[in-house]
């Protein structure tokens, strides 16, 4: 009896001093939602950060702060210095990147991000034109919580396959991978409103150049297999004539995306050549001007114009990503897993890319085109 | 034969249950972070090594049981006494003693740095290794039946945590595995040997032997244990080796807490802290294994009780662990450990085999002579 007596007596001491622990109290923190980073002078980081503090009498206010110092921890500091509550970074969702410092490299702050068991690795990351200090700091009309906001807009992007997906893992990934480097999206500051309007490339953690998000339906063609996603095309005249007639130059026609799948495949290691068949079944959503879908000679017609539309648009990407020495579609990735004995290096690999011969394979379907033909 | 063991039948257990003490003792702290270790030698292959290290501890299972069988109901410890006589016997057993209290020991200290890095940064470790000991002391004096149960407990109430491993691989890319066996032997073998620190645990059975009800069914559920965390293995090994690229991979310290930190789910978005805190479930009946092993030991040395042996035991693992406190000590001890459990689990085991069965023929011819 003395023993059970002996052993309650602990376990509630246990369990009583679990309070001893650190608490967390959501009312006495201030959560950070939204981290931004831009050059500062001299080597130096300025950190903006949206910090959301959770009141229990009146709305939760959400507020910016701007630090400059050596490390980000060191700014971390210093905007503890002004909040009245406790920093804490576990709900953090988006961190930006000034274009200027993303063109410098932003390896060190992946690294450091990726170090941190606070933060989780579904962060997304993305860059902001300009300095994502202006972005961050201006009053949006309709806007209450703008690490609330970007963070949904681009997760909603990406999960309409609109965005390459750039949580801070695949980041991660990517760019500690000697054969395959990575891109973000590129945000900007619209009046009263942020835009995606485009998709950085990266090198080795410094950003060498860009699309407009018009191409960004083709990028996703080529990484990812699309579940959804619209993408629009215009047709040349020239190449649907005679047997569909438009009024102007082109035929502008929208499309959505039910199924694709894209195949990368090494059809000769030494030749350095690559086959990339991409299959995309989809449905006709509009057209500039009337045509009759219904007739099997149209729709076949409209089939191989597009195929060839996409065809070149995308070897205009790889030619572009070549010249930048980016490789986000993963070819190195897959020359590596083909190829036995590749031994591939960093360096090799961004020579071999620059050189590689590829065949374009795109292969349409049109399935359907809605309720009223 | 001299120092037979004595045990009624309340104390044992049936031979089924071996199969949760085998999964749960070779599932500790080490499935965290084994991934980089393996992929350092082996890169993408490692799920090879993982199967050739089991391979090599089914093999190590028939030896142990075959010593077993010879003596029908003894330890490992009476075994010793009996092959090497009193004095190096002693010795012996002490060693091995000494061998279990480390195994304890960095069970202990990796599962408290993992808290501190994970979890609470600013706890101290001495609490936390302070509340884990009381916990051991309070199933400890319960008895051998108690532990088996944690065991069994253990096993049922954390087999959910393989399905989230099914999360992740929203991200995967399966070419990673791809081209299979590009890697030669040597660094396949290389990887299988850094399996050791995850692996091991199921030298326990070499204790618990004189405990089970039904001998001759035993073996066969100790198999099915290793078959079981074998699977567990491969399977964590595959999707990690799909999520992370290689590079990554060898600079991730804990690879399974940072596939469960991409996981959001709608009523929890941090999923690795529930996990990490149910981790106590799961190196707790590890611990007490070990402790009880130690006891089995020192009681062949010196009869005392249970009770007074674990307050000892555990006040003396508190001291020791007081003083280490970084991550680089915490990497040296378990390459330490790895290596020493190397030789005990699988040298030591094939060299035991050896003495017993030429004892017997000698013995024999002795006899018949």
């Amino acid at each position: 009896m003395r023993k059970i007596k002996l052993i309650l007596i602990l376990l509630i001491c246990c369990s009583l001093i679990t309070g001893c622990a650190e608490t967390k109290i959501l009312e006495r923190i201030s959560l950070v939602t939204l981290i931004g980073y831009d050059n500062g002078d001299e080597d130096k980081v300025t950190a903006t950060t949206v910090v959301r503090q959770i009141n229990p009498e009146f709305e939760s206010r959400v507020e910016t702060q701007t630090e400059t110092e050596a490390t980000s921890k060191g700014t971390r500091i210093k905007v503890d210095m002004k909040t009245a509550k406790k920093l804490a970074a576990g709900q953090l969702r988006v961190v930006l990147y000034g274009e200027e410092l993303a063109k410098q490299g932003i390896e060190e702050s992946i690294q450091t991000l990726l170090s941190n068991s606070e933060i989780s690795t579904s962060v997304y990351l993305a860059v902001v034109r300009g300095e994502s200090k202006t972005l961050i700091e201006q009053n949006y009309e309709g806007i209450s919580d703008i690490g609330q906001h970007l963070y949904n807009l681009i997760d909603h992007n990406i999960e309409q396959q609109q965005l390459i997906s750039s949580t801070l893992h695949e980041i991660g990934r990517d760019n500690q991978s000697k054969v395959r480097n990575f891109a973000l999206p590129i945000l900007k500051k619209e009046g009263q409103f942020i835009g995606i309007t485009g998709t950085a490339f990266f090198n080795k953690g410094k950003m060498v150049g860009e699309l407009p998000s018009s191409d960004i339906s083709y990028l996703v063609l080529i990484c990812d297999s699309f579940k959804s996603g619209t993408l629009e095309l215009s047709l040349d005249s020239e190449s649907i004539s005679p047997t569909v007639e438009t009024k102007g130059d082109t035929l502008n026609l929208a499309v959505d995306s039910i199924k694709s799948k894209s195949i990368i495949k090494v059809t000769d290691a030494k030749k350095n050549e690559f086959d990339l068949n991409i299959l995309l079944k989809c449905r006709l959503l509009e057209t500039s001007n009337k045509i009759d879908i219904s007739d099997p000679k149209v729709n076949k017609t409209i089939e191989k114009a597009m195929n060839e539309k996409i065809e070149s648009e995308i070897s205009r990407i790889i030619k572009y990503t070549k010249e930048i020495e980016s490789d986000i579609f993963g070819f190195g990735e897959e020359y590596r897993s083909q190829v036995r004995g590749a031994n591939l290096t960093e360096e090799k690999w961004m020579e071999m890319y620059k050189k590689m011969k590829l065949n374009i394979n795109v292969d349409v379907e049109i399935i359907r085109n809605g309720v009223y033909e | 034969m001299k120092s037979l063991l004595q045990i009624s039948n309340d104390q044992k257990f049936n031979a089924p249950l071996l199969f949760f003490v085998v999964v749960t003792s070779q599932i500790a702290v080490g499935i965290q972070g084994f991934q980089r270790l393996i992929v350092k030698d082996a890169t993408h292959d490692a799920w090879i090594s993982i199967l050739l290290s089991f391979l090599f501890s089914h093999f190590i299972v028939y030896v142990m049981f075959k010593t077993l069988e010879i003596y029908s109901t003894n330890d490992l410890f009476g075994i010793q006494l009996d092959l090497f006589g009193k004095y190096l016997g002693h010795l012996i057993n002490f060693s091995y003693v000494i061998y279990v209290s480390f195994a304890f020991f960095v069970v202990l200290k990796n599962y408290t740095e993992i808290i501190t890095t994970w979890v609470f940064p600013n706890l101290s470790q001495v609490f936390i290794s302070g509340t884990l000991l009381i916990l051991v002391i309070y199933s400890f004096t319960g008895g051998l039946r108690v532990i088996i149960g944690v065991c069994f407990i253990s096993v049922v109430s954390t087999i959910w945590m393989l399905l989230l491993l099914l999360f992740p691989l929203e991200y995967a890319h399966y070419n990673h595995l791809l081209p299979v066996l590009s890697n030669d032997l040597v660094s396949i073998l290389k990887g299988a040997y850094s399996m050791t620190f995850t692996i091991v645990g199921f030298e326990v059975v070499n204790i618990l032997y004189p405990f089970v009800k039904d001998k001759n069914k035993a073996q066969k559920y100790v198999h099915f244990g290793l078959f079981f965390t074998c699977f567990v293995y491969v399977f964590v090994m595959i999707v990690t080796i799909v999520y992370f690229s290689n590079e990554q991979l060898e600079k991730t310290i804990w690879a399974l807490l940072t596939l469960f930190s991409i996981i959001k789910l709608p009523f929890i978005e941090r999923i690795e802290i529930i996990v990490i805190c149910f981790w106590l479930i799961i190196i707790l009946p590890n611990l007490c294994l070990f402790s009880w092993s130690a006891y089995r030991g020192i009681v062949r040395i010196k009869n005392i009780k249970g009770t007074t042996f674990i307050w000892i035991f555990t006040i003396l693992i508190f001291f020791v662990s007081l003083p280490v406190q970084s991550r680089h000590d915490i990497n040296r001890i378990n390459n330490i450990f790895s290596k020493i459990a190397f030789y005990v689990v699988f040298i030591y085991p094939l060299f035991l085999y050896i003495m017993a069965s030429t004892k017997k023929i000698l013995k024999k011819w002795v006899k018949s002579s």
